[in-house]
């Protein structure tokens, strides 16, 4: 088969009738072939990606709420749309809605780092003297997508933003981002959350 | 002058060590593969940078419809978990109380499951291809509205089951609506669980390179 006749011709020997020596050894080819089929087979089928997954904590409801000093300096308000777009806006006016999307260091993730880099220098020290962090806060109009969910969040964490909340847009908020980032009834009061 | 014979080598490759190492190979791999269930439920889950990996958890399932679907690995945990919910909603459905314990244990050797409680008897008497059948086709998903909140309630028949040693994964696709993702945060924070696992799949590498660290942020 895989062997070329190695028997150099002769054997043509004077005399007597020598019966010929068969050889021992058994050809693998076939069988590598089907061994390497069958790695190929369970490789393909095998799942080495095991799922992964992100965590998620939701705030308890608690009865007696422990308040915390938010000053508008150190908020920053995400807003995600239908149409995987990104709105933000920072304090907690809504003021000044500008649109970004989700490609990579340029999008929303940019922001988010500048936001992060500043609030602890610019913002003024809590009534305890320490410095303030950033707070994010997500807001998913109705019918935005899961992915949209999940890739901000995956935002929080590579940005290393540690304080963030999901919640429900506000009316007026959901009113802008219809508006394309225009604010026209004008509510001085937006709630404090 | 004798004529000079150049001996012709031979081409025969031994193949005894190439076969070995394919047989190793095999071997590994016959072992270390798990088969990809047969997923009943179609779910594209989105990508993310998240690495940690986990195990033993009760998944949700939330297709693009918006449905809900529980799967658990541990047949025991599944049994004991319709032990719970025939507790607790037996008086309310009263020939859930009437179902044997073949039917139980034939609950059991279901993976996945999205059938409202009172359909339960219905499900259960089926047989194997009916089963089937109905899975692939017909499970409607399991009510999650604040009013009947059996997903809610599925989840936390699983924490008595373990004993509260369970993780809770949402396994939604990505193009699904938020709304009912909501939906089902809702239910389980209405049951006091406030931890969530969502499960995604690792980005191709290349693009969080950029981002340096991925710590998580607790």
């Amino acid at each position: 088969m895989a062997d070329i006749d190695t028997s150099g011709g002769g054997g043509k020997h004077k005399g007597g009738v020598r019966s010929k020596k068969m050889s021992t050894r058994v050809d693998l080819t076939p069988m590598v072939d089907l061994a390497f089929l069958l790695i190929t087979f369970f490789m393909l089928t095998t799942t080495l990606n095991k799922p992964k997954a992100m965590q998620l904590n939701m705030p308890k409801k608690v009865e007696k709420e422990e308040k915390q000093e938010i000053g508008e300096c150190q908020v920053m308000n995400i807003l995600i749309d239908t149409l995987d777009q990104v709105w933000y806006y920072e304090g907690l006016q809504v003021a000044g809605l500008q649109k970004t999307d989700f490609s990579g260091d340029a999008g929303i993730r940019k922001q988010i780092l500048k936001m992060i880099k500043k609030v602890p220098n610019e913002c003024p020290l809590t009534s305890k003297g320490t410095k303030r962090d950033a707070i994010v806060l997500i807001k998913m109009m109705k019918g935005a997508r899961y992915k949209n969910m999940v890739d901000i969040l995956d935002e929080m964490d590579i940005t290393g933003c540690k304080i963030y909340a999901i919640q429900e847009p506000d009316p007026i908020e959901v009113e802008a981002v219809e508006n394309g980032g225009v604010v026209k009834t004008f509510n001085k009061d937006v709630v404090k959350e | 002058m004798p004529k000079v014979k150049i001996p012709r080598k031979s081409t025969i490759v031994d193949m005894t060590a190439m076969c070995d190492v394919s047989f190793l190979l095999l071997t590994f791999f016959i072992l270390t593969a798990k088969f990809r269930p047969d997923e009943l439920v179609a779910v594209d889950i989105p990508i993310s940078h998240s690495t940690s990996t986990f195990d033993d958890a009760i998944t949700i399932m939330i297709n693009k419809e918006g449905k809900a679907y529980i799967s658990l690995k541990e047949s025991k945990t599944r049994f004991l978990m319709l032990e719970k919910m025939i507790e607790k909603y037996g008086d309310t459905y009263p020939q859930l109380k009437t179902l044997t314990d073949n039917q139980k244990q034939f609950f059991s050797l279901i993976e996945t499951w999205g059938t409202p409680i009172e359909d339960m008897g219905r499900v259960l008497s089926m047989n194997g291809t009916q089963l089937q059948e109905y899975q692939k086709t017909q499970m409607p998903g399991i009510p999650k509205d604040s009013i009947h909140n059996q997903l809610g309630d599925w989840v936390q028949a699983s924490r008595y089951a373990t004993e509260g040693n369970i993780k809770i994964a949402i396994k939604s696709d990505k193009d699904t609506n938020i709304e009912p993702v909501k939906e089902v945060v809702k239910d389980l924070t209405a049951k006091d669980i406030h931890r969530f696992l969502l499960v995604t799949s690792l980005a191709g590498g290349g693009s969080s390179a950029s981002a340096g660290n991925t710590k998580t942020g607790e």
